[in-house]
């Protein structure tokens, strides 16, 4: 199945193991992250939350609070009437300003009637933090009590209460309040033709993003420029965000974020506190630091949207698919941030196809992207469901991928295609015969032992970026590009890209990155786009930058010379994919409804590998994510109250240097020609599969198939009561 | 608060269990009363569980604190309810110490008391006087990086960096302690310290390879 492609070896700087080029900055504590920002006279906000899950606000006081000495400046819903666009999207398509300008269901930067526990109601700007939570007490508002509703599937029924009047599934982007539908084929003929038809209904639950640094946003303005050092996946989307938010041009905005402590989505775009702090900012005429507490940041952002997922199944004897039916419910929350799509169908070959996916309204916390947002949970289902497919008609689930997996057709080629090679090599590494039990629950004993299987590709299509390259008459390089290195190592990368480019030694490159004002347009770091789409410009601006070189020599004196690019690559109508196949073995106690992780293996086709440390340890820390959503992860909400149980990361369970089990990655490096010197997506590759993998294996240590995501020990215990 | 605690929390966890620093919580909680329990109710009008402060008490009178900091002498006005992350990174301007819960769930905030790991979020500072800490700032010597912050450089420990300074003093104390750890006892040392990057491998193979190279 391989095709012929060149080995892949190391180049001079891309290929080899580096140290970050801000290693020193990140562990003798001198990186400045947001919150490490002061400036003189700033003050500090806090916002005030709404305590109730549905409430309208009949009437709100802000007389004691504005009068408490210290306290500078006090706005609410009747005083800052200001649309955040990113909140709340007709379509969910977070990068269309035509579809924010469509929105009915507008998104303000204070809501009335709130919509979810921790809906933002009003913020205070004081001389420091204490005088402002103190101003918070001393608003008073009177609610009004809503009848409200948490759950997906209840709030489509009739008589469940309205989030917004014209009903709860979420608008698309021409307001009308349709599910995403997509078919192909004839789907009953689809199951017409089958020898079997199976069913299956699968969960998962809401998770935050839960990255350390909790979200804050510190406003400047001189005259009418707006400084913003705020954490951002994605400085130049989050600068166009708020220009359009507040009425400015773009450039009378300018995003700082130099380091910032992860994201996984949770920062994509501009966020309310942004306009916030921008407002309080203007009114108080000075600086303002406005820091969100963990529970703020857990509730008034978003996390990875719950599902309910139903599938239809057709399927002949020999293992071949006829029809593939899905219908599904994603809980986005009172507001609709992204698509809340699931994905996972599309990577099967399959004539006859139905899917509807209708996004949601609730009054839980909003739902929004989550690395690989549409990914892990769907991937979850369909591969749940699959598994238990091959199963019932007694093939091996592996086998039965091989027989089913989506492959390059003359109608749609690939750029290249090596999903075949990770799964057979995944195989290998593993063990996969020895370590399956053909009988699932067969182990003997109270601890029982399995063996699961999952699959994936994910999208790695290029797209426009840009990047400046500079050299001086000593020979020094400085790149200038808009990325923000959330984790990752951004700066590392395209400082890699650039003196592999260039041919010089990295040491030779200087990155500055991170401030609007200082670089150009980058795509943001989201869908793993920074290194295939701002790499490709890097090396654009490097090529430019070598050709001036050679015909006007280095700059003499104070003299530089300067490259720059935007190119718009295309994949001359292929598909470009990565690929990744994990397989795990799991020793499930069932007396006492644990689940331990005693081997994981990964396999990984992501092109080239321009930092094989640093993807290393994103596959690995995407992994764990993976195996926290699988066995743990949950924001648990009283049905009686509305109130959120578990936001934080004692109640939420996040994994800790306890549970780690040991995790194999191993890269199939393949150079197809696209992107910077063949480099594809990995970030959100990781975590995709890991749900579905670790609940096959359960399933297969067990007998048991376990439908519901987490796997807590309780349902573990249920299982086997 | 504490009753959600017990009755809510990662009931299959094995921090609590694992962790000499969730009781130190809990004694917190205690001594600190009804300010927090109100704060965190459910429902209550403010979500600031960060700021453990009594709303109803005014700006108290400074107290003098005497500290001494990454080997130097401190003499400081504190209000008392400052909590220690507080004085370090306001007062000080020592900001490689970093704020993620507040709350004692994370070890962001970790720092070295008399060489003992402590979560600065959860400690007044004013319990602090007279007591030596150490902080990020506070290893490397004469410019150059111990050897467990070099080992965080080569092995990638920090992904986002922002649990980094917390993890470095918690393996700082371990390894004063026992200089040649394995991955087990690493593991058990740092549990107190999340990572969301979930970079935990990397960090565990820096600080054995620190012993191993002791």
């Amino acid at each position: 199945m391989s095709e012929a492609f060149e080995p892949v070896t190391p180049l001079q700087t891309i290929g080899h193991a580096t140290a970050r080029v801000d290693a020193i900055e990140r562990v003798n504590g001198s990186a400045k992250y947001s919150r490490d920002i002061k400036l003189p006279g700033m003050l500090y906000a806090r916002v005030l939350r709404s305590p109730h899950p549905h409430a309208r606000i009949l009437s709100i006081d802000t007389s004691a609070a504005s009068a408490l000495p210290g306290v500078r400046a006090v706005i609410t819903h009747e005083n800052a009437q200001i649309v955040w666009g990113s909140g709340s999207i007709s379509g969910g398509r977070q990068y269309s300003d035509p579809s924010k300008d469509a929105t009915l269901h507008r998104r303000y930067i204070f809501n009335n009637p709130a919509r979810h526990v921790g809906d933002s109601i009003a913020a205070v700007a004081a001389v420091d933090r204490h005088t402002a939570e103190h101003a918070l007490s001393l608003i008073k508002v009177a609610y009004e009590q809503l009848p409200f509703v948490l759950e997906p599937e209840a709030a489509l029924a009739d008589a469940a209460p309205k989030v917004w009047p014209e009903g709860n599934v979420c608008p698309d982007f021409r307001n009308n309040l349709e599910p995403m539908v997509s078919n192909a084929g004839d789907i009953d003929a689809g199951f017409a033709a089958a020898d079997e038809v199976f069913e299956g209904r699968y969960d998962t639950a809401f998770i935050h993003n839960a990255q350390m640094e909790p979200r804050c946003a510190l406003a400047h303005w001189e005259g009418d420029k707006l400084t913003l050092y705020t954490p951002s996946q994605g400085i130049s989307n989050c600068r166009h965000d708020t220009a359009r938010d507040l009425g400015l041009e773009d450039h009378q905005v300018r995003i700082v974020c130099n380091y910032m402590g992860g994201g996984f989505g949770n920062k994509n775009q501009n966020q309310d506190t942004d306009l916030i702090a921008a407002t309080l900012s203007k009114r108080a005429n000075a600086p303002v630091m406005l820091e969100m507490s963990r529970r703020e940041d857990w509730l008034g952002v978003h996390g990875r949207w719950p599902t309910v997922q139903y599938y239809k199944i057709g399927v002949k004897q020999d293992g071949t698919l006829t029809a593939m039916q899905m219908r599904a419910y994603s809980g986005m929350g009172p507001y609709r941030k992204n698509s809340g799509g699931l994905s996972g169908m599309e990577a099967y070959a399959c004539e006859h196809r139905a899917r509807a996916i209708f996004p949601v309204y609730t009054n839980r916390t909003t739902s929004g992207n989550f690395r690989g947002p549409s990914e892990p949970h769907g991937f979850f289902g369909i591969e749940s469901m699959m598994d238990d497919v091959a199963f019932r008609i007694g093939m091996d689930p592996v086998q039965f991928t091989l027989k089913n997996m989506l492959r390059p057709t003359d109608a749609q080629p690939f750029t290249n295609y090596s999903l075949e090679d990770c799964i057979v090599r995944g195989a290998e590494l593993f063990d996969w015969s020895t370590r399956r039990q053909a009988t699932p629950g067969s182990d003997p004993g109270a601890i029982k032992r399995g063996a699961g299987f999952a699959f994936m590709m994910f999208r790695a299509g290029v797209g426009s970026s840009s990047a400046i390259v500079r050299v001086d008459s000593k020979g020094h390089y400085t790149l200038f590009v808009g990325v923000t290195d959330i984790g990752p190592g951004a700066k590392t990368t395209m400082g890699m890209i650039a003196a592999e480019a260039l041919g010089v030694p990295l040491a030779q490159v200087d990155v500055v990155a991170g401030d609007t004002d200082r670089c150009p347009y980058s795509v943001g770091e989201s869908g793993s786009r920074t290194t295939i789409m701002t790499g490709y410009a890097v090396v654009e601006a490097a090529k430019d930058l070598k050709q001036q070189l050679a015909t006007q020599g280095m700059p003499i004196g104070n003299a530089v010379l300067i490259a720059s690019a935007t190119p718009q690559p295309t994949t001359d109508g292929k598909s470009r994919q990565c690929f990744g196949a994990h397989f795990v073995e799991v020793e499930v106690d069932t007396q006492l409804g644990t689940t331990r992780i005693s081997k994981y293996v990964a396999v990984h086709e992501s092109g080239r590998i321009i930092n094989p440390q640093t993807t290393r340890d994103q596959i690995r820390g995407a992994i764990i994510q993976g195996i926290g959503q699988a066995l743990y992860e949950d924001l648990h909400y009283d049905p009686a109250s509305g109130q959120p149980l578990t936001p934080g990361y004692y109640r939420a369970r996040h994994l800790t240097h306890a549970d780690i089990p040991p995790i194999e990655v191993d890269f199939i490096e393949v150079d197809d020609g696209y992107g910077p010197f063949g480099a594809k997506t990995a970030g959100e590759a990781g975590i995709i599969m890991a749900p579905a993998a670790v609940a096959n294996a359960i399933f297969n240590a067990t007998g048991k198939r376990m439908t519901s995501l987490p796997i807590t020990r309780n349902k573990i215990l249920e299982a086997h009561a | 608060m504490s009753a959600q605690d017990d009755h809510c929390e990662k009931t299959d966890s094995v921090v609590q269990y694992l962790d000499p620093r969730a009781q130190s919580r809990r004694d917190f909680l205690q001594h600190t009363g009804t300010a927090v329990v109100a704060s965190a109710a459910l429902g209550s009008v403010s979500m600031q569980a960060s700021q453990a402060v009594p709303l109803d008490v005014a700006a108290s009178a400074l107290t003098q604190l005497n500290l001494t900091v990454n080997g130097r002498a401190q003499q400081l006005l504190v209000d008392p309810r400052w909590t220690l992350v507080e004085v370090l990174r306001d007062q000080l301007d020592l900001t490689g110490t970093k704020i993620g819960c507040n709350r004692s769930e994370c070890g962001a905030c970790t720092v070295l008391l008399n060489g003992q790991p402590v979560y600065a979020c959860s400690q007044l500072a004013v319990w602090a006087d007279g007591m030596e800490v150490q902080t990020v700032e506070g290893l490397a010597q004469n410019g150059r990086l111990s050897p467990l912050q070099q080992a965080f450089v080569d092995h990638n420990g920090p992904q986002c960096g922002f649990c980094t300074s917390g993890q470095l003093m918690s393996a700082t104390a371990l390894l004063r302690n026992n200089p040649s750890p394995d991955a087990a006892q690493v593991r058990m040392a740092l549990v107190g310290n999340l990572c969301r990057c979930s970079n935990y491998m990397a960090i565990v193979e820096a600080v054995v390879a620190t012993g191993a190279n002791a």
